[in-house]
């Protein structure tokens, strides 16, 4: 019974319903402003957002075409440095207010070339090499930044004009997220994505049936580093102040990979509902337990790892490969006679 | 080649964008145009601007309180520091609100409550934290969070909000150059640590310096200022060498010195750096007369971990307890570190001090405007020229205390005795050092 239904709503969340509900939830969120919010809530909102973001572009490529990647908060910081630079040293922009949405694509484009120039070599490795090799990268840029003092003004860091709009910021990503979870959901129905799926599942095999595994690859990263890119800039924007510490931090990608993997790797609606999640268990943690929160908090993922490791909606009838999802299934089986 | 070129002609088809039938298309396109349709005709939603502090509404007003927030860590990076800063402004409010009996603002006493949460020493969350101190918790003026880059993330907010901030523990100069009108620090800023030093040394008969720095904000603009300062003391500069965060080896650039021969070496970074310099210029028999060190002299634990090569080091001090400042309220500072001391149990760091003066600043110029609107706080922090038990207080326009000077320290017999500035000092500079083969 219970199986049934699960599956009901995973194929209802990979065919139209899924995207039709999930643009129901946007006009709501849309809508959402005008029952009369705090800018508290509007920040809270714009960092679910972002996080919803990243979680979803990090499981295009760690969870989808399974390159699980240690060090994708680079584009976060190519983002995020590119917006610095060209908001602070840049005469092509209108005005500090509007040059933001004018620097926003390209801090996506610089990390998608990026990608492209650091995804050749690596996407050639496999396993842990590939995970190790752009761990490696996003440690090594941190220090390029460090050096590049002239542009990036070296460990003292950029000083973004303090232009806060929480509004703005909160309809900027919603529509952002809109965007991408639905391109996610678009790329999971199509062959393109079938076609990460098969280099997921067997690389060798998808290459012996025809499949280009390279273009597919940098294909999937390069979209994945566009998005991470766009929103590092915007951090950097609404954070007002970036060096080398603050952007480049390891955590981002601990949470990009431990949200997509409580939620479901490889799946369109398991990275959101991780990120939301998180989110909520961070925020909600942290006001009860004050002084231990973190530690309440690392012990919950342990936990959550262990036993979830297929996430949230990896607990569908069949996960039979987790102890959980092995539990749950002796249950039901208990309950249906 | 050409089954590549191939592959990019047929990747729409097989990217699925040639599957999707034409009806859905339209649909699509018609749905989102109605949706742009309907966002144009929408007003802009409107968000509750009210951030007035909860004292100007009426229960407020009744109960008498005024709400202060600050959002400090108590974990992450900054747990050790924040938790100084912590005691230091909890040393203020104990006493202001048990001793001293309430802020008088205009004949009126208010108790003072004081919310305080943890950063993480995370951006993203002491941005949200200053967000809802001010929005949720309606504080009427935040003291500032731990370390100058959380000060940038959190000073930005307040700003937005038109509340003041005056924080004590953000020394980098990049604070004070976004034209901030609410951010007041009572720290010397980073630029003149060195000031008294160096003042000292050229007195003595210096004629040179050479400076080493961490890239990081804060030994940046240390080295910043000792330049000037050497070129205002007449002290020629020999060479100006910096090293990234977390160095494990400085010989290459002590080597680089002993070349150069300059009478003051001056070095800047963070408590291990400090080491480093120390032993590598023993290896190397670099002599320079005066080694003015920025963090780690003013530390006891230097002198456990290097020994009797520690001696004659100066370090610049923000503040010692042997100095000589005090005020009517917590006394000298000798008075204000018993009074530390026997709360909390440890005798207070220069954080625990210059976070105490902080919220005494911020409490004083309350009472100096009778008000507790952001105008006339502003313009009585703007007016304010002080001594307390921290220094002097008086900030400039652009919300430095640039009246402050810095204090120096020498390692003397294994003690950490105050030399400089004249009026604070407890002992006489011992210079020149010795070479390290006579010691």
């Amino acid at each position: 019974m219970m199986a049934r239904v699960w599956d009901r709503l995973a194929r209802l969340g990979q065919g139209w319903g899924g995207l039709g509900l999930w643009w129901l939830l946007l006009a709501v969120l849309a809508l959402y402003p005008y029952i009369g919010v705090t800018h508290l809530t509007l920040f809270l909102g714009s960092q679910v957002f972002v996080l919803v973001i990243l979680a979803s572009n990090w499981n295009l490529i760690g969870g989808m075409t399974g390159y699980v990647d240690f060090g994708h908060a680079v584009f976060f910081g190519i983002g995020a440095y590119v917006m610095g630079i060209l908001v602070t040293k840049s005469p092509l922009l209108i005005s500090p207010e509007w040059g933001f949405l004018q620097a926003l694509p390209v801090s996506g484009a610089a990390a998608a070339v990026f990608a492209l120039l650091i995804g050749l070599p690596t996407l050639r490795l496999k396993g842990p090499y590939f995970s190790i090799a752009m761990l490696g990268t996003f440690v090594a840029m941190r220090e390029i930044v460090r050096v590049l003092r002239p542009l990036t003004g070296g460990g003292v860091g950029l000083n973004l004009p303090p232009v806060l709009n929480r509004l703005g910021d909160y309809y900027l990503m919603l529509v952002l997220m809109g965007l991408v979870v639905s391109v996610m959901w678009w790329i999971r129905r199509s062959e393109f994505g079938q076609s990460l799926i098969a280099i997921r599942e067997d690389e060798i095999g998808a290459e012996m049936r025809g499949i280009n595994t390279t273009l597919h690859k940098i294909l999937a990263f390069m979209i994945a580093a566009f998005f991470t890119g766009v929103v590092g800039g915007f951090w950097a924007w609404q954070n007002t102040f970036i060096d080398p510490d603050v952007v480049f931090i390891e955590t981002r990608t601990v949470e990009m990979v431990m949200m997509s993997m409580l939620g479901g790797l490889g799946t369109v609606w398991g990275p959101p509902l991780g990120a939301v999640v998180i989110y909520v268990l961070q925020t909600v943690v942290w006001g009860r337990l004050f002084g231990i929160h973190l530690l309440a908090l690392g012990i919950l993922m342990v936990l959550l790892v262990l036993f979830l490791p297929e996430g949230i909606l990896g607990m569908s009838g069949r996960g039979g490969s987790t102890s959980l999802g092995r539990l749950l299934g002796r249950i039901r089986k208990r309950a249906e006679p | 080649m050409k089954t590549k070129i191939n592959e990019l002609a047929t990747l729409p088809n097989r990217l699925g964008i040639l599957n999707m039938t034409r009806l859905r298309m339209l649909v699509l396109g018609l749905v989102v145009l109605a949706a742009l349709a309907g966002c144009a005709r929408l007003p802009t939603p409107e968000v509750r601007e009210d951030v007035s502090s909860a004292t100007s509404t009426e229960d407020g007003a009744a109960a008498n309180v005024i709400r202060i927030g600050a959002a400090v860590s108590e974990t992450g990076k900054y747990s050790r520091e924040g938790r100084d800063t912590r005691q230091g402004y909890g040393t203020w409010l104990e006493w202001v609100n048990n001793e001293y009996g309430g802020i008088d603002v205009a004949g009126k006493r208010y108790q003072v409550e004081l919310v305080m949460y943890d950063d993480e020493g995370d951006p993203d969350t002491v941005a949200r934290l200053v967000e809802h101190l001010i929005s949720e918790d309606r504080v009427d003026f935040l003291l500032g969070p731990y370390s100058s880059s959380l000060t940038q993330s959190a000073s930005a907010i307040s700003e937005k909000y038109d509340k003041i901030m005056v924080e004590g523990n953000g020394a980098s100069e990049s604070l004070f150059e976004r034209g901030f009108r609410n951010l007041f620090a009572v720290l010397t800023p980073a630029g003149n640590y060195t000031q008294s030093a160096l003042k000292m040394l050229a007195e003595q008969g210096a004629k040179s310096v050479a400076i080493a720095y961490e890239d990081t904000a804060f030994p940046t603009s240390v080295a910043e200022g000792a330049q000037r300062w050497a070129e205002t003391y007449g002290l020629e500069v020999l060479g100006v060498e910096t090293y990234p965060r977390d160095v494990a080896d400085v010989s290459g650039i002590m080597a680089k010195f002993k070349e150069a021969e300059p009478d003051v070496f001056v070095g800047g970074g963070h408590f291990n750096d400090a080491i480093l310099f120390i032993r590598s210029a023993k290896e190397l028999d670099f002599n320079p007369k005066a080694m003015v060190i920025t963090v780690g002299p003013s530390n006891p634990k230097l002198v456990q971990e290097v020994g009797a090569d520690a001696e004659y080091v100066i370090g610049p001090t923000q503040w010692e307890a042997s100095m000589g400042y005090a005020d009517e309220h917590f006394g000298t500072a000798a008075e204000y570190a018993a009074r530390y001391e026997a709360r909390w149990g440890e005798p207070p760091t220069y954080q625990a001090a210059e976070s105490t003066a902080t919220a005494l600043a911020l409490h004083l110029a309350i009472e100096a405007a009778g008000a507790l609107d952001t105008d006339s706080v502003r313009t009585a922090l703007l007016d304010m020229d002080i001594v307390t038990f921290y220094g002097p207080i008086n900030f400039d326009d652009t919300g430095k205390n640039a009246s402050k000077p810095m204090g120096a320290i020498q390692v003397q017999d294994g003690e950490i005795l105050v030399v400089a500035p004249g009026h604070a000092a407890v002992s006489e500079l011992r210079y020149p050092a010795p070479a390290w083969k006579d010691r």
